[in-house]
């Protein structure tokens, strides 16, 4: 396995208490495979993520407990400085807002560039050279013109390709894409994902990506793992889920989706508001809002149940689940 | 080319790469940008920084071409008083003692016979290098404990915000009869200390302060996520986002800062005769309000100028570094 997070726990002290964000989060990328991390806002997917990429602002962040195991090395227990020298050459990041992700202030050239000089201490000519190569190859037209344009006089599908190729400059073996197309068109949103599969593919890298987007995920994700309230309710290969969802919010997150046939009809959404981070209901998190609970379910936290070997799923009743 | 009409300067890039280009990447691009672009205003084309928009703001603003017109003299006559003043400021006459306006002499002479015209003008240079150095003192000092305290955060941060409130319960008049009465050095490097020591509380608050708003930008998370070094995030992508609001804070600073040395020279700690001041011009003047104005008037004149033109400049530049001004 290529990263595998085991039991991740992460909480944020503020002065009104401690939001336990992440919970007993566990989940492996193999090398090439795509990850989809779904779930609501605050879930825990994108801390998840922080703490993985090691840039977690710590205070107020804690990362109570658990494994980070990446390329078979514990992440946590090393020190910042290797650290620092994995991330952008071994693990990247791509940021769900390309224009506030680049600095203003810099042009794009430079910070493309500055990818190869922090890591490969190359000269700022050479560096300069390696990003105009870098943007012709996410396609931006006259990369060579461009290259020293600031980040705002490009639209916001060339940004996001731009930070993809900050990305993958290094040719990383992990890359961690945060709602890459949230900010993005409905029709530069396919270009920006095709872009990057078609990326993945050639650097056989491995994938998460963190989404509230199913349309997305069903299209480029080989497995997927649904968060809730800091934890995976449920983890199975993608068209598992999509064929029989073993868990109700998994169940009430596709029912959610707007359909072309059902054009008219009121749209389905789960009832309720995501728990409060700094006081998750006892048992089942998702308990208050399942159309399915009963009673042991707010006594009794579910564990991740095996539904077969490839999918888990975190509820009692998984099998009335699965079975409708 | 779809992309033309919105980027004619590009014309020439998009025929290149036109070839290489597929049809729906250009027409997506079009569509993106249709609506006015991501920042609809203005022309696309011209290379736009922070940078570059308050040079633009500021050329065009009267209040800084006055100041800065007002603050070029001043700097080239303390650099070369002998430009436009004949004679040295310390050949004093008794029998020429308050004389009025006379050809050579156009402020007229002071209680000792010296003249005011000639004293004036070599007082500038005084009042500029003080004002200079104690606000590039101040500014560095500053800028690098209060941004390194605002970077890193935590128990240092905490050491640091206490040492300003201490500084801050100085009075800075008291602070200098207390502290430069005991100094007999007679040069401007004990006042500038002095007013180092009392001023790089102010900035140092001002550069955590923007340092702390500039650190929470993705950006910085980004470079994080890129594995920049600490330094590297804090000169490159959070030093050049932080540093206006220092600029605009040190421009004034620097005209209290003359108006300081002034005051402590009339009070007898900041330079001492046979130096030559404006403070102290003003201070030996004052006696004679009555016989002979004009030597007070002058050298207050250029003071009361001198420090309007410096916190002129610092305002244009803060309306033209504050986007939200524009």
């Amino acid at each position: 396995m290529l990263l595998e997070v085991r039991d991740l726990h992460v909480e944020f002290v503020t002065r009104d208490g401690v939001a336990k964000a992440v919970n007993g989060v566990s989940y492996a990328v193999g090398e090439g495979e795509t990850l989809a991390v779904l779930g609501e806002s605050g879930s825990g997917k994108s801390v998840t993520a922080q703490a993985v990429m090691g840039i977690l602002d710590t205070p107020p962040g804690r990362i109570g407990a658990g494994e980070i195991l990446f390329q078979g090395r514990d992440l946590l227990k090393l020190k910042e400085e290797e650290r620092r020298r994995i991330r952008g050459a071994r693990m990247a990041m791509i940021f769900q807002d390309a224009l506030s992700a680049l600095n203003p202030v810099l042009s794009v050239g430079d910070q493309l560039g500055e990818m190869f000089v922090v890591h490969r201490g190359m000269s700022k000519k050479d560096a300069r050279a390696r990003a105009v190569e870098l943007m012709d190859r996410v396609r931006i037209p006259g990369a060579a013109q461009r290259v020293r344009d600031y980040p705002h006089q490009f639209s916001g599908g060339m940004r996001q390709r731009i930070m993809i190729a900050m990305a993958l400059a290094l040719e990383p073996a992990l890359v961690i894409a945060d709602e890459p197309t949230t900010a993005l068109d409905v029709t530069v949103q396919a270009q920006v994902m095709d872009l990057l599969a078609e990326l993945q593919r050639e650097f056989h890298m491995g994938l998460i990506l963190i989404t509230h987007d199913l349309g997305v995920v069903a299209d480029v994700a080989d497995r997927i793992a649904v968060m809730y309230a800091g934890r995976i309710v449920e983890s199975a290969p993608v068209h598992d889920i999509y064929k029989a969802p073993a868990h109700p919010y998994t169940r009430g997150l596709l029912d959610s989706i707007p359909r072309l046939d059902q054009k008219g009809q009121e749209l389905y959404a789960i009832k309720g508001l995501p728990p409060n981070l700094m006081n998750i209901p006892p048992g089942c998190a998702f308990n208050p809002r399942c159309p399915m609970a009963q009673d042991v379910c707010r006594t009794d936290e579910p564990p991740l149940y095996e539904v077969d070997r490839h999918r888990g799923s975190a509820c009692h009743f998984w099998r009335d689940c699965v079975n409708g | 080319m779809p992309e033309q009409p919105f980027e004619p300067g590009r014309a020439i890039a998009g025929t290149g790469a036109g070839g290489a280009m597929d049809l729906a990447t250009t027409e997506a691009e079009t569509l993106e940008r249709s609506p006015g672009g991501p920042l609809g205003t203005g022309p696309a084309d011209r290379p736009r920084s922070l940078w570059s928009d308050a040079w633009r703001d500021l050329r065009r603003n009267p209040v800084f071409v006055v100041s800065a017109l007002v603050i070029l003299f001043l700097v080239v006559i303390s650099l070369w008083p002998s430009l436009i003043a004949s004679g040295s400021p310390l050949q004093c006459d008794l029998a020429k003692a308050q004389e009025g306006s006379q050809p050579g002499a156009p402020f007229g002479y002071d209680g000792q016979g010296c003249n005011v015209y000639t004293r004036t003008v070599y007082g500038a240079r005084t009042s500029v290098t003080v004002g200079v150095c104690a606000t590039l003192g101040v500014a560095l000092l500053g800028s690098v404990l209060g941004g390194l305290a605002g970077f890193f955060g935590g128990f240092w941060d905490s050491i640091l915000s206490r040492i300003t409130d201490v500084f801050f319960a100085i009075p800075v008049v008291l602070g200098g009869l207390v502290l430069l009465s005991v100094v007999t050095s007679n040069t401007v490097w004990p006042v500038i200390g002095f007013m180092v020591l009392l001023g790089w509380p102010q900035i140092s608050r001002i550069a955590r302060g923007s340092v702390i708003t500039a650190k929470q930008n993705d950006y910085v998370q980004a470079a994080r996520a890129l594995g920049a070094s600490h330094s590297r995030i804090l000169l490159r992508h959070i030093a050049p986002n932080a540093v206006a609001p220092v600029i605009v804070v040190a421009t004034i600073a620097l005209g209290t800062f003359i108006a300081l040395e002034a005051t402590l020279s009339y009070l007898g700690v900041g330079l001492k005769p046979p130096s030559v001041s404006w403070g102290i011009d003003i201070s030996a003047a004052s006696p004679y309000i009555r016989n002979a104005p004009h030597a007070l008037l002058w050298p207050s004149g250029a003071l009361a100028l001198t420090v309007l033109a410096f916190i002129m400049l610092g305002d244009a530049v803060r309306d033209a570094l504050d986007p939200k001004l524009r």
